[in-house]
């Protein structure tokens, strides 16, 4: 993506605009932050029978730097959290986020609990949230998809505006 | 292979260096042993030396809240491979200021243990080699599992499900 900033006026072009979504949205390097249970869920989509491959999502991303897509599955702590942060500011722009699973979504069975962060959107922007305890892969699935549809309508100069961003 | 030793015979050898400040039960067939505080140091050191008892594994270090009144109680867990026995020792503690010898040093296992005891209920062990926090992040303030923590959660939103207790007495 190096080549697409805010100031390249090609990525107006509709044609082009077209294609550099299509292009980015079924080949999503995905950074798997497995935490809990809901991570198990997570892998079993990634393996034959239900294979998120297919959808142009590659596991696994070596490190946060390669990734694309990052993947909060299970229970984020309080402790835990600026660690997801780290990762997330290393991750290059553009970026997105699911929230896999109640926990990660509002902290689940952990709801009162004094150590559970209620919620990953509190620490990083949430793209698509998947409910359940653990989701089924095919719910991941469908939130992939979900993605997908969002990538698609994007505007990459408005992604790069939107203050997401580590590298302006 | 050692002789496991029954609980009236750990009550018996324990009430015969220490004196009758020893209460012993059987509980489950472990001996349950409370001693006094200051004596909880010598009692592991003997557990751990004795031959007869040759506690060479502890198991782990607990706290308990037993509320204001009761105070807390330190349960430690030890065990022998030689003589396959159980020795639980249990160690009263007033509520206000709860404070503990610390027997890192006898057991390293008790080390990280004691930690999160320490974190947990807020009971001080005196002499541990490196009192910091090993679970929580290092800002936390309370101690999250004595009964009059407030689970602020709770206080906005009171438990939807039943409270433990209450089912039995609706039956
Ligand atoms: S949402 Fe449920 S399955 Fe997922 S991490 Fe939390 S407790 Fe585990």
């Amino acid at each position: 993506m190096g080549l697409i900033t805010e100031k390249t006026p090609l990525a107006k072009i509709q044609p082009v605009r077209f294609l550099l979504n299509w292009g980015r949205r079924y080949s999503l390097w995905v950074f798997n932050f497995g935490l809990a249970c809901c991570s198990i869920e997570f892998i079993a989509s990634s393996t034959s029978k239900n294979d998120f491959i297919r959808l142009g999502v590659i596991p696994f991303a070596h490190g946060p730097r390669q990734a694309d897509l990052l993947v909060v599955a299970g229970t984020l702590t309080d402790k835990m959290a600026p660690v997801l942060k780290r990762l997330y500011d290393q991750i290059p722009d553009p970026k997105y986020v699911i929230s896999f699973g109640s926990c990660s979504n509002c902290g689940g069975p952990y709801w009162d609990s004094y150590s559970v962060t209620k919620g990953v959107d509190q620490i990083v922007p949430v793209d698509v949230y998947v409910p359940g305890c653990p989701p089924r892969p095919e719910a991941l699935l469908h939130g992939i998809v979900k993605l997908q549809e969002k990538i698609r309508d994007e505007d990459i100069q408005e992604k790069f505006r939107s203050g997401t961003s580590a590298v302006r | 292979m050692g002789r496991p030793l029954s609980a009236d015979e750990v009550a018996e050898r324990l009430r015969a260096r220490f004196g009758e400040g020893v209460e012993v039960e059987d509980q489950h067939g472990h001996a349950v042993a409370t001693v006094p505080v200051d004596r909880y140091r010598e009692v592991v050191r003997f557990l751990r030396d004795d031959p007869a008892f040759a506690c060479d594994f502890c198991d782990f270090t607990g706290g308990v809240d037993l509320g204001p009144e009761r105070g807390f109680e330190v349960v430690s867990h030890f065990y022998s491979t030689e003589h396959v026995h159980n020795v639980r020792l249990k160690v009263r503690l007033p509520h206000e200021e709860p404070v503990i010898d610390s027997i890192a040093d006898l057991f390293p296992t008790c080390n990280w243990h004691e930690r999160e005891t320490a974190e947990m209920f807020g009971i001080r062990f005196e002499g541990h080699p490196l009192p910091v926090k090993l679970l929580l992040p290092e800002p936390f303030e309370g101690f999250p599992l004595r009964k009059d923590f407030p689970l602020m959660s709770r206080e906005a939103k009171p438990w939807p499900g039943a409270v433990e207790g209450e089912e039995e007495e609706e039956e």
